[in-house]
């Protein structure tokens, strides 16, 4: 069978004299290979790489403007340097031209080759107490998600809760919040996902049939996951960040006045924790309203769910070793992390959960994202040069100056800005990496303001957690984005909901609980 | 990467028609994947499905690799996005009569270090050579993993669904609609960018009288001629001064297409603004079809061209022709 014979029986069903159309020599005279259009191509695609690659040049750039450009009044020339490397960073978080892992390691290279900062003491502000803790949560986070609890966890939710799709959801929303405040939402997200697409796909197989369901029960573990990330430190790396910037800042041995800056674990948790159980039942509430699911009984799902959860047999031995081997970490967490530091801690309990051999090494080489480490170690440094070379007061003295005529310069005003700013910030890169810049500025704004800088603090720490709109806000967003059910209007749909609940819930907070508590 | 392992080139490869359609699970692009199904009806044409699964770069996950989740979720024997969505364009395909289930299956696979899936590739093989391709790959972003396909192989045409929110100029979201954008710049064979793609309803060739254009026309003859649609021509003549000039424009088209035995349902002329006119005259067919007109690179890159300000405004499927 040729083309031609193709063409000819089409041809023949339409109307009209048709000449046999020869396609075989149509194309071959249509294929002929220019070498010269080919080089024209490579070339052109080679100059859209550095098209794409627009925004690292344009950081630069600006970077290289703001080092040149004669120093404003009370601005040292260190400090001009450290503010251009924070913009050029920024810059970089924000638009992304390359691997994020890399801008930490041109922060490394810049403080020795701009700021000739000697490398030994460059290399020594890199790994600190909440560095260690971040990398100790992200192995434990793996050890947990490969214990395979999440059947388990999943048939505790459906026999507290029954068949009603609402209380279901509800359900989901507080066993994953509860789980996510100690072993981090992005652990929880990925333990719950399956149960939730399970549910899903058992109530239909046909994703627009429930595609409103599929959005209050996903939703329901990421914004559960997201409103429980401030809970505890170990919620999310950009609460262990402010807990460092805190000490560094502000902690003087000799001075037992600024011993209230070490905030540790059990600490943290009488600020976040009432806060995080404020707004779960909200979580359900804007999420039912938003989307009103087909289904309001999800009995046959739950049916089904369970027959699959009974193949498993009984809890083993391995399992209740993983719940009293995290609740011992927890332990430690509360009652040693001021002695020893939570750092210590988390990376006892991952080197315990892989001397027992409950985890492999493997899995957790590849299942944690070492760059994190890197990055906010890299931030961290960079934040506290910000302090050192006096830049961060400088640009805190600035914003305040702006704040001043609109009244927004103490008191409320200044933090309902300071949540905004950190709002704002958090949608367009990660969390932590939010947090890790604003940090010493807001802290300086505070000392500026006279404000107290552990409620500034906490305001951005919990802010930075209001990324709901974007589906790359938040690690527990993303994660449930993965599963292909959502679409990245729906996050603009509910987002705006619960940013507003959220700040609505931690300004109060702020006004009413935590002076009672400093 | 071992990416030359998945692709061996076939024998032959360059007489076959091979059309790329990109798949992300969008209604849109199961639109185009329907066209392709027309296109690709003979036994010369071989059409390869792609999903292309982005690296996380940006951290986002928090830490934790989304991986780890993923591998959760194939524990539960779900079955991940990419999959499922692939899965379902081969059953449509087989719906449509292009392919069956009890065609010959080869599957292979290669690791990609930091992913649960590496690149995975089923090539179903039908009577006569015909190949159906499923492809799944992991890749920086997605509009690299797409044109990284061009270095592979040889591609006659391919297939992207563009989604509302790029029309209505929504810029970044996490799927960035800019990838049609971006693969429309790039991609050195024709695009086919899929909206409402109604299929009988023929091509409008939009033409200038240039050498590229009548080029297209003669490409897209051959195009129309696989899937059996009629062949309209438009012309836009800037002001009535230039009338003249597009008339000779669209009779130069005809008179080629007459030359190849291909009938011209019917040939027009307006006067205006080219992007404004086309646009205006587009819904009544199923497919737009432009030429690149290869403008200076600088131009292209501020979507300076003709062709490109059609393919972001335009209320249906347009085909830019290369």
């Amino acid at each position: 069978m040729t083309d031609s014979t193709d063409v000819t029986e089409g041809g023949s069903a339409s109307p009209g004299k048709r000449r046999k159309v020869d396609l075989k020599a149509l194309r071959s005279g249509l294929k002929r290979r220019d070498p010269a259009k080919q080089i024209l191509n490579r070339f052109r695609r080679n100059l859209y790489f550095f098209w794409e690659k627009r925004w690292l040049f344009i950081a630069f750039a600006v970077g290289a403007g703001l080092i040149l450009m004669p120093l404003p009044e009370g601005m040292s020339g260190p400090a001009m340097k450290v503010l251009a490397m924070s913009v050029v960073a920024t810059i970089l978080f924000v638009t992304e031209p390359v691997p994020l892992p890399t801008v930490a390691l041109m922060i490394i290279v810049a403080q020795v080759l701009l700021l000739g900062l000697d490398s030994t003491d460059v290399a020594r502000s890199l790994m600190k107490d909440s560095v260690l803790f971040i990398m100790g949560s992200l192995m434990l986070a793996v050890a947990v998600v490969k214990q395979k609890l999440d059947k388990r966890i999943a048939f505790l939710i459906v026999r507290m809760t029954g068949t009603k799709t609402a209380w279901i959801a509800f359900g989901i929303s507080v066993v994953s919040g509860v789980l996510a405040s100690f072993v981090g939402e992005h652990t929880v997200a990925a333990m719950m996902l399956p149960v939730g697409i399970t549910l899903i796909s058992l109530t239909s197989d046909d994703p627009k049939k429930v595609r409103n369901l599929a959005a209050v029960l996903l939703f329901s573990i990421s914004y559960g996951c997201s409103v429980a990330g401030i809970g505890t430190p170990s919620g999310g790396a950009r609460n262990a960040i402010m807990i460092g910037y805190w000490k560094d800042f502000f902690y003087d041995p000799t001075n037992p006045e600024t011993y209230k800056y070490l905030i540790d674990y059990m600490k943290w948790m009488m600020y976040a924790y009432p806060m995080f159980l404020l707004q779960l039942p909200f979580v359900t509430l804007i999420l039912l309203f938003t989307f009103r699911p087909e289904y309001s009984d999800l009995s046959r799902a739950v049916v089904k769910l369970r027959t699959q959860i009974a193949e498993q047999g009984s809890m083993k031995v391995s399992d209740w070793v993983t719940i009293t081997l995290f609740f011992l970490i927890l332990l430690g967490w509360i009652f040693f992390s001021g002695q020893i530091g939570m750092g210590t801690v988390a990376i006892l309990g991952a080197a315990t959960f892989l001397a027992i051999g409950l985890v492999k090494w493997e899995d957790v080489n590849n299942g944690v994202n070492w760059g994190v480490v890197l990055l906010y170690a890299a931030a961290i440094s960079l934040g506290v040069q910000m302090k050192d070379t006096g830049a961060a007061k400088w640009v805190a003295e600035s914003f305040l100056a702006l704040l001043t005529p609109i009244g927004a310069d103490q008191g409320i005003g200044l933090w309902a800005a300071v949540s905004v700013l950190t709002t704002g910030v958090t949608n367009t890169m990660s969390n932590g990496a939010a947090v890790a810049v604003l940090g010493p500025i807001v802290l300086k704004l505070a000392v500026v303001a006279d404000e107290s800088p552990i409620i500034i603090g906490f305001i951005t720490a919990v802010s930075s957690a209001f990324a709901y709109l974007t589906v790359v806000g938040t690690p527990a967003c993303t994660i449930v984005y993965s599963s292909g059910y959502l679409k990245t209007t729906d996050f603009l749909t509910v987002g705006w909901k619960m940013a507003v609940m959220s700040t609505v819930v931690m300004l109060g907070a702020a006004a009413v609980y935590w002076p009672m508590l400093s | 990467m071992s990416e030359e392992n998945t692709d061996q080139v076939h024998e032959g490869e360059e007489d076959r028609f091979r059309i790329l359609v990109c798949i992300d699970g969008s209604d849109e692009s199961y639109r185009g994947l329907r066209y392709a199904a027309k296109l690709g009806g003979g036994v010369d044409a071989d059409i390869i499905l792609l999903y292309v699964r982005p690296i996380d770069q940006g951290l986002r996950s928090g830490g934790l690799q989304v991986n780890v989740a993923r591998q959760n979720m194939m524990d539960w024997g779900i079955d991940l996005p990419g999959i499922r969505y692939l899965k379902q364009g081969r059953d449509l395909l087989c719906e449509l009569g292009v392919m069956s289930m009890d065609w010959q299956e080869k599957f292979t696979h290669v690791d990609i270090s930091g992913s649960t899936l590496g690149d995975n590739k089923i090539e179903y093989i039908g009577p006569g050579g015909k190949e159906v391709v499923l492809k799944l790959k992991v890749a920086p972003s997605i509009a690299r993993g797409i044109l990284d396909q061009f270095e592979l192989n040889h591609y006659d045409l391919v297939i992207l669904g563009a989604s509302e929110r790029w029309r209505t100029g929504r810029t970044k979201s996490f799927r960035d609609p800019a990838v049609a954008e971006k693969i429309a710049f790039n991609a050195p064979c024709s695009v086919i960018v899929a909206r409402e793609l109604s299929i009988g309803s023929g091509h409008l060739i939009c033409t200038d009288g240039s050498p590229q254009s009548m080029d297209a026309v003669r490409r897209d003859a051959y195009l129309a001629s696989r899937c059996k649609c009629p062949i309209s021509l438009i012309s836009i003549a800037s002001d009535e001064e230039s009338r003249p000039e597009a008339e000779k424009a669209v009779a130069d088209a005809k008179a080629a297409l007459d030359v190849l035995g291909i009938e011209v349902v019917e040939a027009m002329v307006r006067v205006g603004d080219p992007v404004r006119e086309i646009v205006e005259a587009g819904p009544d067919y199923s497919l737009v079809v432009v030429s690149d007109t290869g403008k200076g690179m600088l131009e292209r890159f501020f979507m300076g061209s003709v062709a490109f300000k059609v393919m972001e405004t335009s209320y249906n499927s347009v085909m830019v022709v290369r």
